[in-house]
């Protein structure tokens, strides 16, 4: 009987301290006084998830391994295939410029959009409703709130909260995550929400939704979008590939157009990403998105296309984050590596001449 | 027949419950974030460990730990980095899941079925009492459409992970109690009592 009072008195407290804790904290929003508790999170648990997943990596990339088998057979034939291909192709003569070409979409988006990027790895996730991921990088490595986060494929999501060496990133699928986007070869822009990936049908690879602003423009499936870019470039840097248009709304004559949009990047085995710590000087448009795909419109082939040069640049998996140094910043090397190519000569890109893209709509 | 401790009786184990308890919930929190909430699921819904974990100390220790450890458990879950939640939520209702599971320990320890109905009920409660906070705080993550898609997913995953968890949490309470057998009077029946029942359940 005694104890069970105590019972009750202790829960009583405990209920009031939490109630207490969701009022202040829900009231303080971005500013809330609790943000010490947070930040003594952030340094306690940080650094032991750093080690814990180091321990667990093999672990996690076996899983994943086995369940997406079939999957990574068919890629590593690819690969394999187009592996040979470019090997022939370099053999034949690295300064031809229609392999200069080839290369040139190969290495890195990074390189492409001229992004400064700071590489990273995601060591943990978050759990309930809530889609984000802590990445091994944090205000050390020069990581500060509302910084892009971006992968080989395309956009990952943004930084949310920064801890001495990990951060926090809300990931594109969360519900609460919003991203201006930008249809390929076109000025039609609207917003790209999360859906939540969780509890989405097996069938249903598509957890991001598209609000297209301007409800007459042509919208079709296959058409690929890329981030608009934020103003002062934060939160969002322009034009990270975001995903293909999978499907659209029926329903037409409201004041804006649905589609559903599959991402580039698989989250549910995000590893390498890679923080965009300083914009790319002029807006890259449509230049990071993979080549289109020639026979069906599918976007699985190109995004691994990026993949690969990506990973060898930025990725050192497991290894400590290297910032990459702006491709444009160094002119003397581009005859030998032809992918890097910064920012600053956006119409020297074939085929992407961002004047007249923009002209050709108007 | 009286389980609870008397406040007096228990005194001597009450620290060392208490560190295996801590030890406990901070590896499932480690094991959640790192491990589970990665796993490549179907769904892409993962088991909440650390509400199993929560559930089976208030299975074997009764309701006050199983309050105490279910509000420190839930206000870690809610600090720890990935975390982007109101501070305080899963502090709230793993608390209450705490409070009740021990409740039922205490109540029903007869039943063959308890652990399960109780592991079964504490993950549907506490799935849905996070979405309910949520849909208080006006969090559109725990919008009526996203929670109804993954609560059932959630519960079927814990439930699927609990024999796992609970086994694990007795094993260790287990190999801690043993040098004092004699001393604590309350802890070893009772995970005794559960083992038993886990492994007449298990033909169920």
């Amino acid at each position: 009987m005694k104890d069970t009072r105590r019972t009750r008195w202790v829960l009583g407290v405990l209920l009031a301290v939490a109630l207490t804790m969701i009022t202040v904290d829900y009231r303080g929003g971005q500013r809330s006084p609790l943000a010490g508790l947070r930040a003594l999170g952030a340094a306690v648990f940080g650094p032991v998830e750093r080690a814990s997943a180091s321990v667990v990596r093999p672990v996690g990339n076996t899983v994943d391994a086995i369940t997406d088998a079939p999957g990574e057979r068919r890629r590593a034939d690819r690969l394999e295939r187009e592996n040979q291909r470019l090997r022939e192709q370099l053999r034949a003569g690295r300064l031809d410029a229609s392999r200069y070409e080839q290369l040139h979409r190969l290495l890195g988006s990074a390189g492409i959009g001229g992004y400064k990027i700071v590489a990273a790895q995601v060591i943990s996730a978050g759990q309930g409703f809530e889609e984000t991921v802590t990445i091994d990088v944090g205000s050390r490595d020069g990581v500060r709130r509302d910084m892009t986060v971006m992968s080989a494929d395309g956009l990952v999501g943004r930084v949310t909260r920064v801890g001495p060496a990990t951060s926090t990133v809300l990931l594109a699928t969360d519900v609460t995550s919003s991203v201006g986007a930008r249809l390929e070869d076109s000025r039609e822009i609207g917003i790209v929400q999360g859906r939540g990936r969780r509890g989405l049908s097996a069938g249903d690879d598509a957890p991001l939704k598209f609000q297209m602003l301007n409800a007459n423009a042509p919208l079709r499936p296959g058409q690929r979008l890329v981030t608009l870019g934020s103003q002062g470039e934060r939160p969002y840097v322009p034009g990270v590939p975001i995903g293909t248009v999978e499907r659209i709304d029926k329903p037409e004559g409201g004041l804006t157009r649905t589609a559903y949009v599959r991402p580039f990047v698989r989250f549910s085995s995000l590893d390498v990403v890679a923080v965009v710590v300083a914009p790319p000087k002029t807006d890259p448009r449509d230049a990071v998105l993979p080549p289109k795909p020639k026979p069906t419109p599918t976007p699985t082939p190109t995004s691994t296309s990026t993949a690969t040069p990506f990973a060898t640049r930025g990725g050192t998996p497991g290894g400590t984050p290297t910032p990459l140094a702006s491709p444009g910043a160094d002119p003397t090397d581009a005859e030998s590596t032809p992918g890097r190519r910064g920012g600053e000569e956006p119409s020297r890109r074939p085929g992407v001449d961002p004047s007249a893209t923009t002209t050709s709509e108007g | 027949m009286v389980r609870a401790p008397m406040p007096g009786q228990s005194e001597p184990s009450t620290t060392g419950r208490g560190v295996i308890a801590a030890l406990v919930i901070a590896v499932a929190l480690i094991l959640q974030v790192s491990v589970a909430n990665r796993l490549p699921l179907p769904g892409d819904v993962t088991p909440d460990l650390v509400l199993l974990a929560v559930v089976a100390l208030a299975l074997v220790n009764g309701s006050l730990t199983g309050v105490v450890a279910g509000f420190c458990a839930g206000l870690a879950a809610d600090i720890i980095p990935p975390a982007d939640h109101t501070l305080g939520r899963y502090a709230l209702v793993y608390c209450l899941i705490g409070y009740v599971c021990g409740m039922a320990a205490a109540e029903l320890d007869r039943q063959t079925f308890v652990p399960f109905m109780a592991v079964a009920v504490g993950a549907l409660a506490g799935t849905v009492l996070y979405a309910l906070t949520g849909m208080l705080l006006a969090d559109p993550r725990a919008a009526w459409e996203v929670a109804a898609r993954i609560v059932p997913l959630q519960v079927f995953y814990d439930v699927l992970a609990s024999p796992f968890v609970v086994w694990a949490v007795l094993r260790v309470t287990r190999r801690y109690e043993r040098p004092d057998r004699g001393r604590d009077r309350f802890a070893v029946p009772a995970a005794a009592r559960y083992r038993a029942m886990s492994g007449r359940g298990g033909g169920l």
